[in-house]
């Protein structure tokens, strides 16, 4: 597809007027008639025995509908998109302080607050699982009863100390990461309603995947998945943290039990103590590279903590492991992770999926290597750089498209890489310059073995226009116009010809979820084998109706002697009671190689960030002031979107480098809410923030697309220390890097 | 009830008069009682500026605000920003510029932008750092935001010239 008409223009978000306007109504928005509010008694202990649970008080407070506990779950107390380990409500334990042990609903909100109060549980607290490294001892108090390891993964490619032999310079460091909050700006909220007649329960609560929260939900009430439905678009941010399920479950049960729409609405420190986070990660890296800069080894070990329950903790593992080697070639490789249990609140996905982790600790690696072999760092990256058709570093075949190569070179190119020395010269001490790079190739989909698909269908509608029905979501990320500047590009139509359908299980087919930066990819290409079927119903319907032989072209269909407007097809079609629609379902396609649990990926977006910033050494301050994002994500559909995207994944990916850190003390949270959590406002974001977008087109899409909402918050991290070294010669190996801590790290090199 | 109050306020032009509970919010008289929803509510700790409403041209944090306080008062949300529904040229900058990605701290974002205008109508692009430091946005990393309310002051300034 090269030349376009919509794919690849900067065309508005279908959603962004009635954002504006405040007319759009998020699923926290809704009110119905006869509406209850529905509240969670979260656990009073990070890890303890429940002895007794008795709600007796509760249930006889005035203006009371239900109280529930795990006697009224009806189907399985669990829940976890990998495994269920995760209660509904909590039977015999508690194992984090985000556990939910009762619900209740009420006539107010304040009732319902009021009868948490009076739910009396006894409790037995046991010792609070911390340190990561000490879950795993054996004398370890046990967070699960089979233990505390959720996962052990071990990748490896060639002979690992044979390539340390044959590197002349070797660097090992130990790097680690916080527990950082997604910190989307609606909070977890919804509604739940019981239709007795029809017997379908309809939870509306904004997510990333409707149809997995509707088997989730059907699961734990026992409940038949067709008299589920799940409505989630559109969504006030997610970043991860919503693809697990996190109210509707409650939603479901409070509706079934009270006949009535109930209303859960969380407060930010509920949603704070509750919903995944990212996982804070340990790692261990060991590079090897000869004189001349190729590398040749590389050993990493993770320890990644992934607190109370498994959400998707063994994924985000074996994501960092497949990531730790980054866009390059090295022969020898042996990377190794453990996943453990512990009581410190609980984390899943989180934009990057544990990439964001190991791309930090290798980059600031490499950075670290290019000075010691005294190689430019981005010539050194362009040395080993991936390429298509290369074996990865952890030996699978990179069919699809890579454009890592050309992004190193504009940046290598950029007026703030190439001035970086001669700009130092502008700044007096204390404050210094400096400039980092870093680089990141992001696993996109959910790799292999694991169903990965969308189904979209499109019908005409009886006025003409076009109905595409699919199923992901709007989480903030701007995927629905670029769905229909694709399916425009086929149907050769204007986008206000047509309509389409998010979020709801009972308007579309499944279209899979929004993770892994895989939706307008997997989307894309579903929409265009449901747009070409459409077409050819078309000119068969138009055929038949015509006695000739019908085109379609622009909206009209055209055949040796007559030409008829599509709408008048359309009405032909719908006095003959003749739907015309085309479908199309597209899977994933996969690795040549099976690791097991996901890996390997098959498909990857790349990007190169350069970064440069201002310390003061005396306060430890540091300001980004530039930043270049360079992404490959296939063709941009929608360029608008694509620098959206990279913007705010750097000021995400900034306040993760530099400020952000989720506190936490014997299980219980010190940070819950933005006054001690703190967030970059306008004033903090860099002074430039600019995107130059790399189109490597990729094959295995007819658009050429892939996918762009996670690299630009993962390279920025490093790139940003990388900057810090360059500036003032420290180095940070634990993020983030506050102003005590860089200037604890200038005053003990300053000692030595 | 003892603890009821009669209110009169003007919300979007509207003369309200309404009977609520002394303790009520401002973010709960307009989104549940009067369903001015597009007020958003991501803190209701004046921490993130979401519940940004105009009281007598001068931006405030609704959630921290009890309903009773604007009694005799005027109040504008994001709804009543717009004549006619027409988007003003603020709200058509953020929609061309790309600066609404999930859209929840939208609103607020917006009616901050337009209290900065109105007290400032050529802000420099730290005036308007500043001026939208108090309202959070974890989308867009700001850039299209500041680039947008840089474009409706240079419409705005061209129109009234
Ligand atoms: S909701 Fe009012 S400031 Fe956050
Ligand atoms: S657009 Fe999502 S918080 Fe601003």
């Amino acid at each position: 597809m090269s030349q376009t008409r919509f794919v690849g223009k900067p065309i508005a978000r279908i959603d962004a007027l009635e954002k504006a306007l405040g007319k759009t109504r998020f699923m926290s928005d809704l009110v119905f008639p006869n509406m209850l509010w529905g509240k969670v008694l979260r656990a009073a202990y990070p890890h303890a025995r429940i002895c007794r649970i008795d709600t007796s008080r509760s249930e006889q407070l005035p203006g009371v509908r239900c109280v529930l506990t795990h006697r009224h779950v009806m189907g399985l107390n669990g829940f976890g998109i990998v495994k269920p380990d995760q209660p509904v409500l909590c039977h015999d334990k508690v194992r984090y302080v985000g556990d939910a042990v009762a619900l209740v609903a009420a006539e107010t909100e304040s009732i319902a607050e009021e009868a948490l109060g009076l739910i009396q549980v006894d409790y037995d607290p046991l010792p609070v699982v911390e340190d990561p490294e000490e879950a795993l001892s054996e004398y370890a108090p046990k967070v699960h009863e089979q233990g505390n390891l959720l996962l052990r993964t071990k990748l490896q490619k060639g002979d690992v100390k044979q390539g340390f032999t044959e590197a002349d310079v070797t660097l090992e460091q130990r790097y680690s990461t916080q527990l950082f909050e997604h910190a989307f700006l609606e909070t977890e909220g919804g509604i739940g309603i019981y239709d007795e007649e029809s017997g379908v329960i309809t939870v509306y609560c904004g997510s990333q995947y409707a149809f997995r929260d509707q088997l989730q939900i059907a699961r734990a009430l026992d409940w038949d998945p067709k008299k589920i439905r799940v409505c989630s678009s559109p969504v006030g941010g997610a970043f991860g943290a919503k693809d697990e399920i996190t109210i509707q479950i409650y939603l479901a049960l409070l509706a079934y039990y009270t006949r009535c729409p109930v209303k859960i609405v969380l407060s930010r420190e509920e949603s704070f103590i509750s919903h995944v986070k990212r996982h804070p990660m340990r790692l261990d890296v060991r590079l090897g590279a000869t004189k001349v800069g190729e590398l040749k080894a590389l050993d990493v070990r993770i320890l990644s903590d992934t607190g109370a329950y498994a959400s998707l903790g063994g994924p985000v593992l074996n994501l960092a492991l497949e990531g730790a080697p980054g866009p390059y070639r090295i022969p020898h490789t042996h990377l190794l992770g453990r996943a453990v249990y512990t009581n410190n609140g609980m984390s899943g996905a989180c934009r990057g999926f544990g990439a964001t982790q190991s791309c930090f600790a290798m980059e600031i690696t490499l950075d670290m290597m290019a000075e010691q072999l005294r190689i430019d760092p981005i010539e050194l990256r362009l040395k080993n750089v991936l390429r298509r058709n290369d074996l990865s570093a952890i030996d699978h075949l990179i069919f699809t498209s890579v454009g890592i190569e050309e992004t190193l070179k504009i940046a290598r190119d950029s007026e703030l890489w190439r001035t970086r020395d001669i700009r130092k010269r502008d700044f007096q001490p204390p404050i210094f310059y400096g400039v980092g790079v870093a680089s990141e190739m992001q696993a996109l989909g959910l790799g292999k073995g694991i169903p990965d698909f969308a189904g979209v269908s499109i019908e005409l509608d009886r006025d003409g226009s076009f109905l595409l029905r699919q199923g992901c979501i709007e989480i903030g990320q701007g995927n629905l116009v670029c769905f229909l500047q694709m399916a425009a590009e086929v149907l050769q139509c204007d986008i206000e010809r047509m309509r389409l359908t998010h979020g709801d299980t009972f308007a579309s087919p499944d279209s899979g979820s929004v993770t892994a930066s895989k939706s307008i990819y997997l989307v894309g290409n579903a929409l265009y084998l449901a747009a070409k079927t459409l077409l050819q119903e078309l000119e068969r319907f138009a055929s038949e109706t015509i006695g000739e032989p019908m085109r379609y072209q622009e909206c009209e269909l055209v055949g040796p002697s007559r030409r008829i407007p599509l709408h008048e097809l359309a009405q032909t079609a719908h006095s003959q009671g003749r739907q015309l629609k085309g479908e199309g379902h597209f899977v994933h396609p996969t690795s040549d190689k099976d690791y097991g649990d996901g890996l390997p990926h098959c498909l990857y977006s790349f990007i190169t960030q350069v970064a440069s910033v201002v310390v003061d050494a005396e306060t430890g301050m540091v300001k980004v002031h530039d930043v270049l994002s360079i992404p490959d994500c296939g063709r941009a559909i929608n360029p608008q979107g694509v620098e959206g995207q990279c913007e705010g994944g750097v000021v995400m990916g900034m306040s993760y480098a530099l400020l952000e850190k989720v506190e936490l003390q014997h299980g219980r949270f010190l940070t819950d809410n933005f006054s001690t959590y703190t967030l970059p406002t306008a004033a903090d974001a860099p002074l430039t923030n600019k995107t130059v977008i790399v189109e490597s087109m990729e094959p295995t899409n007819p658009f050429g697309a892939k996918g762009m909402a996670e690299p630009p918050n993962v390279a920025i991290c490093p790139a940003i220390l990388n900057a810090i070294y360059d500036a003032i010669g420290v180095r940070i190996f634990d993020i983030p890097v506050t102003p005590e801590k860089l200037l604890a790290e200038i005053e003990r090199q300053r000692k030595i | 009830m003892p603890d009821q109050v009669t209110i009169e306020c003007i919300v979007n032009g509207k003369q309200v008069r309404t009977s609520i509970p002394s303790g009520m919010l401002l973010t709960e008289l307009l989104r549940d009682v009067l369903g001015l929803t597009g007020t958003k509510v991501a803190c209701g700790k004046g921490e993130c500026g979401a519940c940004t409403v105009l009281l007598d041209d001068e931006p405030v944090n609704a959630c921290l605000m009890l309903a009773a306080q604007v009694n005799g008062h005027s109040i504008v949300t994001i709804e009543g920003l717009a004549s006619d529904n027409e988007a003003t040229a603020l709200q058509q900058a953020f929609v061309e510029e790309g600066a609404i990605q999930c859209g929840y701290c939208t609103p607020g974002m917006i009616l901050a932008a337009e209290a900065l205008l109105r007290r400032k109508p050529e802000p420099s692009e730290e005036e308007i750092r500043e001026g939208i430091s108090g309202n959070l946005c974890r989308c867009t990393g700001y850039t299209k935001i500041i680039q947008a309310v840089q474009k409706a002051g240079v419409l705005r300034m061209r129109q009234k010239a």
